[in-house]
């Protein structure tokens, strides 16, 4: 079979996929156990922030395979994949729904842990923002659609499998080394250094906002202030 | 017959004189969830030191209170019928804690000797000692928090 060699995944998005996978292991492991580890959940937090804007970002100006208008699962797109009619490359429609889903459940996981805290002495950056009350509710709902992500992620590593085992597609190569095998397409293009740059640039913006650096101080530190000294 | 009756009305008295001594529900929780806040409050306090300038009065002093507490024997505000009810504020406990037995003297113990080791190190002003004690007297209180305490919804 005549098959010729494109590039399909940039190095931005190979390095965003790979960086998040480890973080997001690292999240889950920090989040369950839990005591002094929870401060690195806080800045591994911080790090998932900057990765996920980076890649909504690079969805936009990023080479054409990890653009969102180029498998944005459209019912149209769906049903022609179900029928066996897609011949596109990079994520097919059904890859793009579990894509779209897994970056959702991430806003979700991010926003609500910025203002969670565990009661025992770690609060997310934004606390400070909302109050006791609606930081016990976002940490409720941070502990349950974490459980929405995991599923997610087996759901993404069962698929992974099936199209290796019995589609014959190996999904993982291509995302390591960023070429795949085509019978016909065409390389993805753009990307460049510019919208690398810009994307970063956001992605950095969005960190300073999760990391409370902007917020104004707490009120003085104990040591500051005048309490009686019994 | 008359005796019986004077018997059963006695019973009758001391079995209310003696639920007048237990702690009422209400209290039972009002008393807890303080003790815990008043637990956070020096977790707080600890965690400001060692990730700050540490200054090992104010360490010993949170410490011995969590200590305190921890020692207390807290377990008896635990009376039955606390499962449901408003003390400060809805009480967040499972029902779990009320018959999983063994286990939560597990966690409970635990959560004991982490207290008291911390108060221990803290004595000794050692900062990097403390911070570990710390770490794991934390990883105690989310052990029992992840098993027998509610999640806001
Ligand atoms: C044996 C189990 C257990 C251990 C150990 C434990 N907790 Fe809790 N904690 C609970 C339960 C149960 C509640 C909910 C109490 C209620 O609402 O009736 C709670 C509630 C709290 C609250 C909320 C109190 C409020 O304002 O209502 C804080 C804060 C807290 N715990 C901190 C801690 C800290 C800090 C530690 C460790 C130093 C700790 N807890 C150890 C079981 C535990
Ligand atoms: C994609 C990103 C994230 C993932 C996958 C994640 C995952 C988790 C997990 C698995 C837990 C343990 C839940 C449990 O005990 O059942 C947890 C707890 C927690 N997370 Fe995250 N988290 C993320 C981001 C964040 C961020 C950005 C913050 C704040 C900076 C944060 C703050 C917290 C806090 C405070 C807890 C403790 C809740 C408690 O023990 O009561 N998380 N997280």
């Amino acid at each position: 079979m005549n098959s010729k060699k494109i590039r399909v995944w940039d190095l931005p998005t190979r390095l965003f996929h790979w960086l998040l996978a480890l973080a997001v292991i690292g999240l889950v492991a920090t989040g369950k156990i839990g005591g002094n580890l929870i401060d690195w959940h806080g800045r591994i937090g911080l790090l998932v922030v900057g990765l996920v804007v980076f890649r909504l970002v690079w969805g936009l100006v990023g080479s054409t395979y990890a653009r969102f208008a180029t498998f944005f699962p459209t019912p149209g797109r769906i049903v022609s994949y179900l029928r066996g009619e897609w011949r596109g490359i990079g994520h097919n429609p059904l890859g793009a729904l579990s894509v779209f889903a897994l970056l959702g459940v991430l806003t979700v996981q991010l926003l609500t842990g910025l203002i969670a805290n565990d009661d025992i002495a770690f609060v997310g950056p934004l606390y400070d923002l909302v109050g006791r009350d609606l930081s016990n509710l976002a940490t409720g709902w941070h502990k349950l659609s974490v459980n929405v992500l995991i599923a997610l992620v087996v759901l993404h590593l069962a698929a992974i499998m099936f199209y290796a085992h019995v589609k014959k597609d190996n999904l993982v190569k291509p995302m390591v080394r960023g070429w795949k095998d085509v019978p016909a397409g065409e390389p993805a293009r753009g990307g460049g250094l510019p919208a690398v740059i810009f994307a970063l640039l956001i992605a950095l913006a969005a960190v300073f906002l999760a990391s409370g650096a902007w917020l104004p101080e707490p009120p003085p530190p104990p040591a500051a202030v005048e309490t009686p000294s019994w | 017959m008359k005796s019986k009756i004077l018997l059963a009305l006695l019973a009758t008295a001391t079995l209310a004189a003696g639920a007048h001594a237990q702690v009422k529900v209400e209290d039972a929780i009002k008393w807890r969830q303080s003790a815990y806040a008043t637990m956070g409050w020096s977790m707080g306090r600890i965690k400001a030191n060692v990730d700050g300038t540490y200054n090992k009065d104010e360490v010993v002093k949170a410490a011995n209170v969590i200590q305190a507490i921890a020692n207390s024997g807290m377990g008896a505000l635990y009376v039955p019928g606390s499962d449901k009810g408003k003390g400060w504020a809805e009480t967040r406990v499972k029902p779990e804690l009320f018959t999983d037995g063994p286990k939560v003297g597990k966690i409970a113990g635990d959560f004991n000797q982490a207290a008291n080791e911390l108060a221990k190190v803290a004595a000794t002003g050692d900062a990097a000692a403390v911070k570990t004690a710390f770490g794991k007297l934390g990883g105690t209180c989310k052990a029992c928090h992840d098993d027998y305490r509610k999640d806001n919804k």
